[in-house]
């Protein structure tokens, strides 16, 4: 009963606020957006990447959606409860809910769904817990966990758990290749794919039987990809296109913030919860000495990146967890910029300057694809490291793939890398710390960091279910690993969406662009 | 024989200096490569500081704050960018240019001298290299081979031979059936002696003026692949100026604009010197003056 209140109270306070900023958002229009990076697939079960997201997000529909507050909200499930012992979540489907080829969501594609996702999606934490999903009549299904998984309320979201017709992906075909991913794409979300050219643009429709009376608005959507940004803020300005989401460089914000046509916001982007860090190689000399760590991290400052590199558009990281996450903790190890301290720890740890005033020659890697969220932050370690004695070469990636060898098989000594948590630790956090995800991949515990603690509260908050507790887990762990340093938190990213004054209700969900975009409305 | 050579060969190169101290471009060239690189070898010891230094606040516009050129991306002054990118970048043209003119003259002279069977291998060689687009080639061997300045001058010198090839070959064909080299045959001179020691020197002032003009293209080269993102990060030149500014353009014109007037005045000055050079080494149309 209160939960229901609490989900209807919010229901009427979005529709409050919908239609306060949308007086003149009218059903109709084609809406023109701009990605930097290529949609390769439609299937966001079994790809991540905001190329597939964005797009999988308004073609597949999702059990839950979330609010700009992390509240979870009735989608594809109208109600859900989870049992007491927290071992099972029921979703009541809606029974109105058709695939874009006109046959009825039950729920055994939801089952279907669930469990594609748990053994292909690239984030393998995300329903790992799942065991089963129930099906004990088309409109009720009932996922079975092994533990209490209070992630799984994210997990359902719009970006990560789209609902696929079994009709069409489980004719047996290998489901990563199927053929369906990118041609006669059958959805169920508000839009339907209409023309997809790989690498430049695609379409998408509105869908007219969608489930939610009078949604979408758009008639159309039609995205884009430019890998140049400063080619997508010319077409911005032009007015040929329409909204930017994921707009990660600073210089083209600024000039966007100039232009009367345009607006921008970093709203939308809570569940992302991308951060920028330099990676230590723990394994390697001298830097398995925490001083050698503590020092490095003394000597960046991390106010002139976001204030100067980034125009005040970065805020300054703390530690694992983005602050805009409800798992945030303020009270952790914080590292002031502090050069005489840096050099006092580097001489205890034994690595005293040589006559030419060097104490130590190292190369510094960085993720190619975000210039100033890396490459300009590895660019900055060369001066900023040089006034405590460290000479930094910095090693220019090639390509993605050239990088992505060197941190897999750990051939670096330093390294700018960045991660998206995707709405819940367990999901997009944990992978970065657990000594069990030492692997040799990309994207893993690079650092090599080992810390039994560590290892035991993620495993305990993973399966916490009171949202409190599990605060206090993630408080400890943040503490414990700002104390280790095993990495140096840099800035939160600097995303935002730049879009014409035109475009109503831009999408400010925790998921933002991610999610679907039901009331999203371009004004004449 | 080759000490009345060397007798008479200086003559010419007196009266060729003659001619091309005469012309006020080629001296106006001369001039401004001379100053350019005294600044590029002396402005280091005199500045002593490291180019990579963040000196003021980043995009600081010129002619506001310390910086007189003001400052790029990161805060790194441009002026300081200027004077020590000037070595590299210079370095890397002179190498290049280098390496394709020995490349160019070995197989060039090889194929002129013996004919036949080897002409026909090594200019089908040469042909592959020429029909290859040079820029996307050196793109190829740049990332393979990690960027560093060594490689980026050994990519640019490795694909932009085959002109140098093709005209000493020419060169040879031509000279190889003068009465003089008939004359070594006929005392006996080895192949090696024929080739490097009487046709090569005859046939090198044509080769002058296309190393020189050689050194231009390969700054443009090394800028091109800077541009494209493909130079050393660890060492200022020109051409990673131009390359990490150019994402910044819109709202930093100072930090490409300099460094390219740079590239431009320095192939610029290349050029004149080497228009001089053809017209100082060259008998016809010294005649014509």
């Amino acid at each position: 009963m209160k939960r229901w209140l609490i989900v209807s109270a919010l229901a009427a306070a979005s529709c409050a606020m919908t239609g306060a900023a949308a007086k003149d958002a009218k059903r109709g229009g084609t809406l023109v957006m701009g990605q930097s990076v290529a949609t390769s697939t439609f299937n966001n079960a079994v790809a991540s990447g905001t190329g597939v997201m964005v797009p999988g997000a308004q073609i597949f529909a999702s059990p839950l959606m979330h609010d700009d507050k992390w509240n979870p909200e009735p989608y594809l499930a109208e109600r859900w409860e989870v049992a007491k012992d927290n071992l099972s979540v029921t979703l009541h489907l809606r029974k109105d809910a058709v695939f874009h080829d006109g046959k009825p969501i039950t729920s055994e594609d939801v089952a279907f769904s669930i469990i594609t996702i748990r053994d292909n999606h690239p984030f393998n934490t995300m329903l790992k817990p799942v065991d089963t999903v129930d099906t004990p009549d088309p409109h009720t299904a009932v996922i079975r966990l092994k533990h209490p998984h209070p992630a799984i309320l994210y997990a359902m979201g719009p970006p990560l758990m789209p609902i696929l017709p079994k009709h069409v992906y489980g004719d047996g075909r290998p489901i990563k290749t199927h053929p369906s991913n990118t041609k006669d794409v059958v959805g169920s979300g508000p839009f339907k794919l209409a023309e997809f050219k790989p690498g430049d643009q695609l379409v998408l429709e509105r869908f007219d039987k969608f489930f939610i009376k009078g949604r979408p608005l758009l008639d159309r959507i039609i995205i884009k990809t430019y890998p140049d940004s400063q080619t997508s803020l010319l077409e911005l300005e032009a007015g040929r296109l329409h909204m930017q989401p994921f707009f990660n460089r600073v210089l083209e914000i600024e000039r966007a913030k100039s232009n009367p046509q345009l607006a921008i916001t970093s709203g939308g982007y809570q569940a992302i919860g991308g951060i920028n860090w330099l990676l230590f190689n723990n394994k390697k000399k001298p830097f398995d000495d925490i001083r050698v760590r503590q020092a490095i991290t003394h000597a960046i400052d991390r106010e002139f990146i976001a204030k100067a590199l980034h125009k005040g558009l970065s805020k300054v990281a703390t530690g694992p967890i983005h602050s805009s996450f409800p798992q945030y903790s303020p009270d952790v190890t914080r590292y002031k910029f502090d050069l005489k301290k840096a050099e006092a720890l580097l001489d205890a740890a034994g690595l005293t300057k040589g006559a030419d005033g060097v104490r130590l020659k190292i190369t510094c890697d960085y993720y190619p694809g975000d210039e100033d969220g890396q490459k300009r932050i590895a660019e900055y370690m060369k001066p900023a490291l040089k006034k405590i004695g460290i000479e930094v070469e910095v090693r220019a990636p090639a390509d993605f793939a050239s990088w992505a060898k060197r941190m897999a098989q750990k051939d670096f000594d330093i390294s700018m890398d960045a991660a998206f948590a995707w709405g819940d630790p367990v999901i997009g956090v944990h992978r970065t710390y657990l000594s069990t995800n030492i692997r040799p991949l990309v994207f893993t515990n690079n650092a090599q960091y080992v810390n039994p603690r560590v290892d035991e509260l993620l495993a305990a908050a993973e399966r916490e279910p009171d949202a409190d507790k599990r605060k206090v887990l993630y408080a400890e762990f943040q503490k414990v690993v700002t104390a280790d340093v095993p990495l140096s938190w840099v800035t939160e990213l600097p995303y935002h969406t730049i879009y014409s004054r035109r475009v109503r209700n831009v999408p400010v969900t925790i998921w933002g662009t991610a999610s679907p975009m039901l009331d999203v409305a371009l004004a004449d | 024989m080759s000490a009345e050579a060397t007798v008479r060969s200086e003559h010419p190169t007196r009266e060729a200096a003659r001619v091309f101290m005469r012309s006020p471009a080629a001296v106006g060239g001369l001039l401004l490569l001379a100053a350019i690189l005294a600044v590029a070898l002396a402005g280091p010891f005199v500045l002593n500081v490291d180019p990579f230094d963040i000196t003021a606040a980043p995009l600081t516009p010129p002619w506001t704050g310390d910086a007189l050129l003001g400052t790029d991306q990161q805060g790194r002054d441009v002026l300081i960018g200027l004077v020590y990118g000037g070595r590299a970048t210079l370095a890397v043209g002179a190498t290049a240019a280098l390496i394709s003119i020995l490349i160019g003259i070995a197989i060039g002279a090889l194929a002129g001298y013996f004919g036949g069977t080897i002409d026909e291998m090594l200019m089908r060689v040469t042909e592959f290299f020429q029909v290859l687009p040079a820029l996307l080639f050196a793109m190829v061997l740049v990332t393979l081979l990690s960027p560093s300045l060594p490689t980026v001058a050994l990519s640019i010198g490795a694909v932009s031979w085959t002109a140098t090839a093709r005209l000493t070959r020419a060169e040879f064909l031509k000279i190889k059936q003068l009465d003089f080299v008939a004359a070594e045959h006929v005392i006996g001179a080895g192949r090696n002696r024929i080739i490097w020691k009487v046709i090569l020197p005859n046939a090198l002032p044509p080769l002058i003026v296309s190393a020189t003009l050689a050194i231009g293209t390969a700054i443009l080269f090394e800028a091109s692949l800077s541009f494209l993102g493909l130079g050393d990060p660890n060492r200022m030149s020109w051409g990673l100026m131009i390359g990490s500014g150019r994402s910044y353009m819109l709202s930093c014109w100072w930090g490409v604009t300099f460094p390219g007037l740079m590239i431009f005045l320095s192939v610029l000055a290349i050029s004149l010197i080497g228009d001089g050079l053809n017209d100082a080494l060259n008998p016809k149309l010294r005649e014509r003056r």
